[in-house]
């Protein structure tokens, strides 16, 4: 034996088959804990066979006094699990026929197994025999089981109720880390789109000098902006010179504005000297004196304006 | 007494084989997976673009980008030395990328196709060029990785992209072709409005579930017969123990991606319809033009053989192969048949179109 080995006795490969039975037993009977709910149960079809195996190492504890004969507790193991099968289908907990057609499976499959030969003493090859007996039909009838509607059916069920009590339980733990002041998967979240996001900007920037180094994109060299600058330069002397024309036109503007004040002007003095002449003047002479006087500028250009005065003056 | 210590030898051999079986069930497989030597060459949020060091010298212009889904993680791509599709490539003087979706955070549940085709991917493609002075390359998308290549590829044809390899890559979402997937996801049983809202981004266990469902037998019972057999056998277990890593090694599906992913791909049959639209953009799979090699496998449940082979009756590419390997999703990709039938036959299709 070599040293420093873990095994430091003989040990009974039966009591150790019963020790992995057992823990395995109860590691899936705590994880199916919770899994007995209106809808289907995913590993639901294991639960007759976990059960299978609790009654057949009843019936190993009872019958295994000394050597146990490989071929007698195989065999005992499947009558006990074929009688668990068979008890949990006739307490109706068989609702898609699973059980029923999987006794039929093992009754086909007991002569395959038990004819002939010997047994395997190691169980792991023991079911290796069982499984490559049944794997083929077992995996159409699964098949069949999965693809009908009433199995979808029940499974969408599931699915949208879990759904529901896991938006709900996630809402409701974000509001209490919220009321807590303390942040929240959503909030890291935000942050870390913000860095995505950051991230992306400077991959452009990255695709950008990516396309420059590669010849995709001209870079402008020195010369180029020299001559930009020139061309730049007499645009703004051919602006500048656009804006002196303007500027004169404003000019000329204003003088004839302002011209047109000062005839504004000579107007109102000239009728301040008519005004003064007609006070002076008899009555007798007015008309004379009036239609000898040289016209206004305004009234020259508009005769009929200026008889309607003299007119009105006769009429006064 | 020599008859007596050979009992006890046996008896404590198949102790600790006993004790191996179980530490895996209770604390699951560990193995050193993604070996082949890489650098990361550009990153981008939770992706990763991964450059595989050349073993040979270089022998194709043409790199290769591989593209995987966002479930699961991509290293079952270069699952382990000698057992790795990348390592082949690269043994076989190719230039190897790869894209890692990475593993994606609560702030990622937004991410949609969008984000992921037309954001990632090109940057990606831009990178993968750019480190291999390459003007081309040959795009390879696994699973629904495949998918999103394909849906790249229809809105940027041409140059670039020389050729697009599909594996298993589902494309035509018709409830008759999807098998169990097409009646578990039919509106009237799934609401993935309603799960993303409750999770923000998909539990991996959640998806997992689904896909082990699919063949309950085999994958909650088979799987562990196989192991046992192989522990009491003394066979190796190094394979064993990596694909069971990366079936139970499931990251979380983006929210607003699995949204689209079941409502516009699966319950609508968008894409062969040529309605899905990434930011106003159609995908119009006509519109691929390329050398495509499109890779199913006829036992595989999750991309089924029609799903993949409607791809050859809407793209417009004159060289298109469709090719069938007597396999599964994954031991199409993996394992000693692959080695013999899928690994030559890209690195054949490959060698003509790479130069």
């Amino acid at each position: 034996m070599a040293e420093g080995s873990k095994a430091q006795g003989p040990v009974n490969p039966l009591d150790f088959w019963k020790q992995w039975s057992e823990t395995s037993t109860a590691m899936w009977t705590n994880v199916l804990e919770g899994g007995k709910g209106t809808f289907v149960d995913p590993y639901g079809l294991y639960r007759p066979w976990l059960h299978s195996i609790e009654v057949a190492q009843e019936q190993m504890k009872e019958s295994a006094k000394g050597t146990i004969e490989p071929t007698g507790l195989r065999k005992q193991w499947y009558e006990a699990a074929i009688g668990a099968w068979a008890k949990a289908a006739e307490m109706g907990g068989d609702p898609l026929g699973l059980t029923a057609q999987w006794l039929e499976i093992m009754e086909e499959n007991r002569s395959k197994i038990f004819s002939g030969g010997t047994v395997p003493a190691d169980p792991f090859t023991f079911i290796k025999q069982w499984y490559d007996a049944s794997s083929d039909t077992w995996a159409k009838i699964v098949g069949d089981i999965i693809g009908n509607e009433k199995f979808v059916e029940n499974a969408s069920q599931f699915i949208e109720s879990y759904t529901s009590y896991y938006m709900a339980t996630r809402r409701a733990n974000e509001d209490y880390f919220r009321n807590l002041q303390l942040p929240t998967r959503s909030d890291l979240a935000r942050v870390a789109e913000i860095i995505v996001a950051l991230e992306e900007k400077v991959d452009r920037l990255d695709d950008a000098l990516d396309d420059i180094e590669d010849g995709n994109s001209q870079v402008a060299t020195k010369d180029v902006i020299t001559e930009l600058e020139g061309r730049l330069s007499r645009v703004e002397k051919r602006l500048d010179a656009i804006s002196s024309a303007l500027e004169k036109l404003e000019t000329v503007e204003k003088l004839a504005k302002h011209t047109e004040g000062m005839e504004k002007k000579l107007d109102k003095v000239l009728e301040a000297f008519a005004k003064n002449e007609a006070s002076i003047s008899s009555t007798a002479t007015e008309v004379d004196v009036v239609a000898t006087r040289k016209p206004t500028r305004k009234n020259a250009r508009n005769p009929k304006a200026n008889g309607s005065k003299v007119e009105a003056k006769q009429t006064v | 007494m020599t008859s007596e210590n050979d009992t006890q030898l046996d008896i404590e051999s198949n102790l600790k084989k006993y004790e191996a079986g179980l530490q895996i069930i209770f604390e699951g497989a560990r193995a050193d997976t993604g070996q082949t030597p890489k650098e990361i060459i550009w990153t981008k949020n939770k992706a990763k673009l991964y450059h595989y060091e050349p073993t040979v010298e270089k022998k194709y212009p043409v790199p290769i980008l591989l593209v995987y889904a966002l479930i699961n993680r991509p290293y079952v791509l270069d699952l382990m030395p000698g057992n790795s599709l990348v390592e082949y490539l690269v043994n076989h003087g190719f230039d190897v990328f790869m894209l890692d979706w990475g593993i994606p955070g609560d702030e990622d549940s937004n991410l949609t196709f969008e984000n992921y085709v037309l954001d990632y991917m090109p940057r990606a493609v831009k990178k993968v060029l750019r480190t291999a002075h390459a003007e081309e390359f040959t795009l390879l998308g696994y699973c629904m990785g495949g998918t999103m290549a394909a849906m790249y590829t229809a809105l940027f044809p041409g140059k670039p992209l020389r050729n697009l390899i599909l594996m298993t890559a589902p494309i035509d979402f018709t409830a008759e072709n999807t098998g169990l997937y097409g009646l578990w996801t039919n509106e009237k049983y799934l609401n993935p409005d309603h799960m993303a809202a409750a999770f923000g981004n998909i539990p991996g266990d959640l998806v997992d579930t689904g896909n082990r469902l699919a063949k309950p037998v085999t994958n909650y019972v088979g799987s562990y017969v196989t192991m046992w057999d192989r522990i009491l056998q003394g066979k190796p277990m190094d394979t064993w123990l990596a694909m069971n890593k990366w079936v139970n090694d499931g990251i979380p599906f983006p929210g607003a991606a699995f949204r689209q992913w079941i409502r516009e791909f699966y319950q609508q049959n968008k894409l062969v319809k040529g309605e899905i639209r990434l930011r106003g953009m159609r995908v119009d799979l006509s519109a691929i033009n390329c050398a495509v090699l499109n890779i199913a496998g006829k036992k595989d449940h999750i991309c089924t053989l029609p799903q993949a082979e409607a791809t050859m009756n809407l793209i417009s590419s004159e060289d298109k192969e469709f090719f069938v390997l007597d396999s599964g999703h994954v031991g199409l990709l993996t394992g000693s048949d692959a080695k013999k039938s899928l690994w030559p036959k890209i690195l054949s299709w490959l060698e003509l179109r790479s130069k």
